[in-house]
């Protein structure tokens, strides 16, 4: 089976560095479903941060100041979500598409109109973010595995750990959930339940600017049109995967890095067709959600009849 | 959605009052001169006979597009898979337009129709299945088929449709399969006709059939309410209206697909993209989930884009700004909280009392 | 030997609240001893509700007085009552279904350890201490959505004693249990009230209150009708304060003459969404030609009862006769098609569509019929023609058919769907709540219409939690209390401390 040859350590990296966004996208979008949102606009969040961050880092010349300002952008578009479905009673999932589309156009209109681009716009001005190459891993067989990944990547393993500790072990956490499943319990127990829901938001919004900047800054240093090219709705889809839980979502996105990692590498190769690799996470999911909605279901148990 | 009432009209002037401000602003802003580009844009949208027809040929599949959403929205699904369904029927219209030879025109186009129409059917099968059955949200799982569509035509039109060994692409459909088009400067063709015709026709369906009543009893009037109390109280099978709605939805998502192979790309390649799916959904709610709304609102909007085409081909401003303003525009009206707080005028009470009178 | 006084745990003194078009309370004073379990006990729409919604700080009053412990005090949220050691046990629970018992009694307040995170060991702890104080057999580690109704009681119960209260009340408790649950529940109540707390229980269930309270408060029409100690009172008595009025209102009518059987209930036994047994033994007749009345308190499966005759709820056991045919498996269509009617207790999710038209209102279930369709294609013409007849015929006040529902009154909008559902000229129709929340001048209007068509030879399931309503429409009713039916009485000669105590479940 020649195939299994694909699966080396240069896989291994392209899988950790496909998942890191989906990943990000993935933690905010678990942390507001388990809060009751429905945050669609995410891919819209990513981008606007994506560009924001390659401009930033453009004109300034520092990479930091690119990731700051892009982030920014993330979270701007998330006070945008939540000011249209909060405070303006939009419908969250339409306020969502809006905010992608509206994403989308604006950052193509700058592209064209700031840097007369169309497509893509790359440039030996714009600073990257240079990936992380830990001294004492040189040397070792652990080099090649955990060592120089860019910061985002990190970021997304430390999250892991730290959004399980939050979810199952702070008060945070549980006001969250309960938020999410049943708003009446929350506000009993003296919950601010709006204010739970902005914060998801804006967490989200931060994390996905980070998952931009990624894109633009991290694992390349160019911005395209589109960049984001649907990994804002592939980590909500992680998330349903995962069950909303930071440890599902993680391996999800994982999962969904892999289909990528081997389609990258597949490509034209052999006769598996990429493609079709691809959409293996994809009807994975949707059995998942058939699983889940057949135990809510089954959940309702009659007492017996017995008559005396 | 409510019905169509005064305050809507306010919002939406508004709206536009507002957006065009902030047009007026980021035009200044970058060194243009709004009147200039406004009358530019007038222009391109419905002067001269190349860009009124251009206009109508952009509008064919957002017609039938925000239908498609109308229509699943009423029964109370809330599909976003609408774009899916294009690329499927837009694929299988290829393959019909290629593989079938020996046929008169009009036989191989209906043909080929038929086929988009039943593909784009077949892919809003399984959610709405899921749905109605395992109580999945077909928020989720449309989404997810969007994907599923883009790799799966991607890889028919790179595989078992390819037509050479160098172009991703399928074989380029026999003239038989092709809908006419009129003008040599313009791709415009004869599916403009076809998606007004579905545009009345639904109108018709809706409003004059007791199948469109049942339709419209099932959802409510709410976005995604499905499944209602209302209808099964009645008697009216709503897991049949249900899923009738999301296959129906999707068959014409396809038709858009297919329309748009055999009217103006004449065969399906690899880089293809739709996303007149997604635009379909804003430009529903926009028109207040009426097939009518929905037909002159597809209309504006492809006025707007064309404008924006022509403005941005003969001067420097980008074509995007016209997405970016709509989008703004969408914020407004679906602002709901914002059209709630005009009620408490009372002479918008009154304009809307009259209003609504008016409209029959 | 001194004998302690009684102290007053709180005091309620003149409390008024209106809605609009009802005095929810009327000047009403209340008033509740430490260490006493206090039964609150009326019909629905008596006023307890509101009346504890305000001592909760749910509602605020539009004049009076509360006491707590003596002081006068402003309860204008619900963490001030919390403060003041109110508790409160709501008839829906208000619990998050993933949590355990031990997550949702301390959701908000958990403790923590000296890093910061939740000290899950103790709080299981301490739930277990508190829940073992008062006697309460509760594992913190339980799931809710694995626990049973009891347990999930006893975990709202644990919820305001882990929040220090000193006042609980408790809403319609045993509404949800099973007998044996509701024993191990008023177990719980003794010992909470020997450790020192002070129960208020609200109730409509007089056995329980003879069985349970110190003392009983009275409510009626939102106003206190009595207030007395339980070992001098008596269920016939409570049930006389209860129910009150000496004359029913009469509505003229001749007797009816009922003639062949046209529904038959056969052993039939109804599950409710929670998958616990709504109506259980069910036997009963609807003979054309005369109105059957259900009596009862809402919640003891009349809501059940009504979806599992429409089609709208399956059947677990036994068998429902219509016109000699087995109809327990059709489907409400079918159901219609073979001349039953619905006037549904909800009009407003169920009975109509109200962003839809009157028209389109009034021929949900016509439609499909000549001449209002003909093949599939609807007569505008027709329906219009219909619709206007009907609207004269019901008198239903609006300027025209094509208005929104919406925009009519309470009233108007049930005599739309009372013009759609007699439209059709039934053989037998359930009406069920069929004059809530409608003015008097539309409830003598509608009250005529099904005696109306009794006198034309139909039949009537009029199902009512509105006694005036039932014992003056119907020829002859059974009183429903927990499933079952426990009287048939003579609307004409039974007394109403009679029917205070069938209503409240207690058997000859």
């Amino acid at each position: 089976m020649e195939w299994l040859e694909i699966f080396d350590i240069s896989l291994f990296r392209s899988l950790i560095r496909s998942a890191t966004p989906i990943a990000l996208i993935g933690f905010g979008a678990a942390m507001c479903s388990a809060a009751g949102v429905l945050n669609i606009g995410l891919e819209g969040k990513m981008l606007n941060a994506a560009f924001v961050g390659v401009a930033a880092s453009y004109y300034s010349g520092s990479a930091l100041t690119g990731f700051i300002w892009g982030v920014s952008a993330g979270v701007i578009t998330a006070i945008l979500f939540g000011v249209l479905s909060f405070n303006l009673g939009a419908d969250e999932v339409l306020a969502g598409l809006a905010i992608n589309i509206f994403a989308l156009a604006l950052t193509r209109y700058l592209l064209e109109t700031l840097f007369k681009r169309r497509g893509f716009f790359s440039d030996p001005s714009i600073q990257g973010i240079d990936p992380i190459e830990f001294e004492f891993l040189k040397d070792t067989p652990f080099e090649k595995i955990l060592s120089g990944y860019t910061p985002s990547v990190y970021l997304v393993f430390l999250l892991a750990f730290l959004l399980y500790l939050v979810y199952y072990k702070t008060r945070l956490g549980t006001a969250i959930r309960a938020t999410g499943e049943n708003p009446e319990a929350a506000k009993d127990a003296g919950i601010n339940t709006l204010r739970m829901k902005w914060l998801v938001v804006i967490f989200s919004g931060v994390l996905a600017g980070i998952g931009g900047t990624f894109l633009s800054l991290e694992n390349m240093t160019l911005f395209t049109e589109g960049m984001s090219a649907g990994k804002g709705y592939i980590g909500l889809v992680a998330s349903s995967f995962g069950n909303n839980t930071p440890l599902g979502v993680f391996g999800a996105s994982l999962f969904f890095g892999l289909g990528d990692a081997i389609g990258i590498r597949l490509q034209g190769v052999y006769e598996l067709d990429s493609r079709l690799i691809l959409m293996i996470p994809y009807a994975l999911t949707v059995i998942v959600l058939i699983l889940i909605g057949i135990r809510q279901r089954l959940r309702v148990r009659p007492v017996p009849i017995n008559e005396d | 959605m409510d019905k169509f009432s005064f305050k809507d009209v306010l919002i939406l002037i508004a709206g536009v009052i507002i957006t065009l401000g902030i047009a007026w602003v980021i035009l200044t802003v970058t060194g243009f001169i709004p009147g200039e580009i406004a009358k530019l844009f007038y222009e391109g949208a419905v002067v001269g006979q190349r860009n009124i027809v251009n206009t109508l040929n952009i509008a064919t599949p957002y017609i039938l597009t925000s239908i498609a959403t109308v229509i699943s929205f009423r029964v109370g699904m809330f599909n976003i898979g609408i774009n899916g369904s294009m690329y499927v029927g837009g694929l299988y219209a290829a393959w019909a337009g290629y593989k079938f030879t020996n046929l008169g025109h009009i036989s191989h186009v209906s043909l080929a129709l038929a086929i988009s129409i039943i593909c784009g059917s077949l892919w809003m099968l399984l959610p709405a299945l899921l749905k109605v059955y395992a109580g999945v949200s077909e928020i989720i799982s449309t989404i997810i088929l969007n994907f599923v569509a883009v790799l799966f035509v991607s890889y028919m039109a790179n595989g078992p449709f390819r037509a050479d060994p160098i172009a991703p692409a399928t074989p380029r459909i026999l003239e038989t399969a092709e809908l006419k088009q009129y003008f040599p400067n313009s791709q415009f063709n004869t599916g403009f006709f076809i998606a007004v015709t579905v545009a009345f026709f639904t109108y018709f369906i809706l409003k004059k059939t007791t199948f469109g009543y049942e339709l419209r009893s099932g959802g409510d009037g709410l976005v995604g309410s499905y499944p209602s109390r209302y209808s099964s109280y009645l008697g009216i099978p709503t897991d049949r209206s249900a899923i009738t709605g999301m296959l129906i939805s999707g068959g014409l998502g396809g038709l858009a697909g297919g329309i748009e192979i055999l009217g103006n790309a004449r065969y399906f390649y690899q880089e293809l993209a739709f996303n007149q799916g997604f635009d379909g959904i804003l430009i529903a709610i926009v028109g207040k989930l009426e097939p009518l709304g929905g037909l002159i609102a597809s209309l504006f909007w492809s006025a707007l884009k064309n404008g924006g085409l022509f403005v941005d081909y003969k001067t420097d401003v980008s074509r995007e700004i016209v997405v970016i303003l709509l989008s703004i525009l969408i914020f407004f009206v679906s602002a709901q909280k914002l059209v709630s707080a005009l009620e408490k005028f009372s002479f918008v009470r009154k304009l809307d009392s009259i209003f609504s009178r008016r409209i029959k | 030997m001194v004998k302690t006084q009684k102290e007053i745990a709180i005091e309620l003194k003149g409390i008024t609240k209106t809605y609009p078009g009802v005095v929810a309370n009327d000047n009403v004073d209340f008033k509740v001893y430490k260490g006493e379990i206090h039964a609150l006990v009326g019909e629905n729409g008596a006023g307890k509700s509101t009346l504890v919604k305000i001592l909760y700080g749910i509602e605020q009053p539009d004049s009076g007085d509360i006491y707590v412990e003596g002081t006068n005090v402003k309860i204008n949220k619900v963490e001030k009552a919390i403060e003041l050691g109110i508790g409160m046990v709501h008839q829906e629970f208000h619990l998050v279904p993933s949590f355990t018992a031990a997550e949702n009694i301390g959701l908000g307040d958990e403790p923590k350890t000296k890093s910061g995170f939740i000290d899950w060991e103790k709080l299981n702890q301490d739930v277990s201490e508190i829940a073992n104080k008062y006697g309460l057999d509760l594992d913190p580690t339980l799931k809710m959505i694995d626990a049973s109704v009891g347990t999930q009681q006893r975990t709202e119960i644990l919820k305001t004693l882990y929040r220090n209260a000193n006042i609980l009340i408790l809403d319609e408790p045993t509404a949800v249990l099973t007998p044996q649950e509701t024993d191990e529940l008023f177990e719980v109540i003794r010992s909470l009230v020997n450790e020192g707390k002070t129960v208020i229980f609200i109730t409509h269930k007089l056995r329980e209150v003879m069985e349970i309270s110190d003392r009983v408060t009275v409510m009626r029409d939102g106003k206190v009708q009595g207030v007395t100690e339980t070992k001098q009172t008596s269920p016939a008595e409570l049930a006389k304060l209860m129910v009150g009025r000496e004359v029913f209102l009469k509505v003229d009518k001749t007797d009816s003459d009922p003639k062949d059987v046209v529904l038959e209930l056969k052993n039939l036994w109804v599950h409710d969404s929670r998958g616990l047994i709504a109506i259980k033994n069910f036997n009963m007749e609807v003979k054309r030609g005369e109105i059957v009345g259900i009596a009862g308190v809402d919640g003891n499966g009349q809501t059940e009862l009504v979806e599992a005759l429409a089609g709208l709820r399956s059947t677990s056991k036994g068998e429902i006769i219509f016109e000699n045919k087995n109809i327990e498996k059709l489907s409400p269509r079918k159901r219609r098609r073979l001349g039953l009617a619905h006037i549904p207790e909800d009009r407003a999710s169920t009975g109509l569509n109200l962003r839809l038209d009157i028209w389109e209102n009034l021929i949900g279930t016509s439609y499909f019929r000549k001449p209002l369709s003909i093949s599939g294609i609807i007569s505008m013409k027709n329906i219009v023609k219909h619709s206007k007849d009907l609207k004269e015929r019901y008198d239903i006040r609006t300027p025209g058919v094509f208005i929104k529902v919406q925009s009519l009154s309470g009233g108007n909008q049930q005599k739309v769907v009372i013009a759609r559902e007699l439209s059709e000229d039934p053989t037998l129709t359930i009406a069920s709540q069929p004059t809530r929340g409608v003015d008097i001048g539309n409830i003598e209007a509608i009250h005529k219409k099904l005696v109306e068509i009794r006198d034309d030879g139909k039949a009537v399931l009029l199902i009512s939690a509105e006694l005036d309503e039932v014992m003056s429409v119907a020829d002859r009713v059974a009183v429903i209390y927990e499933g079952e039916i426990v009287a048939w009485v003579n609307p004409r000669e039974v007394n109403q401390e009679q029917m205070g105590l069938y209503m409240a479940g207690i058997k000859d």
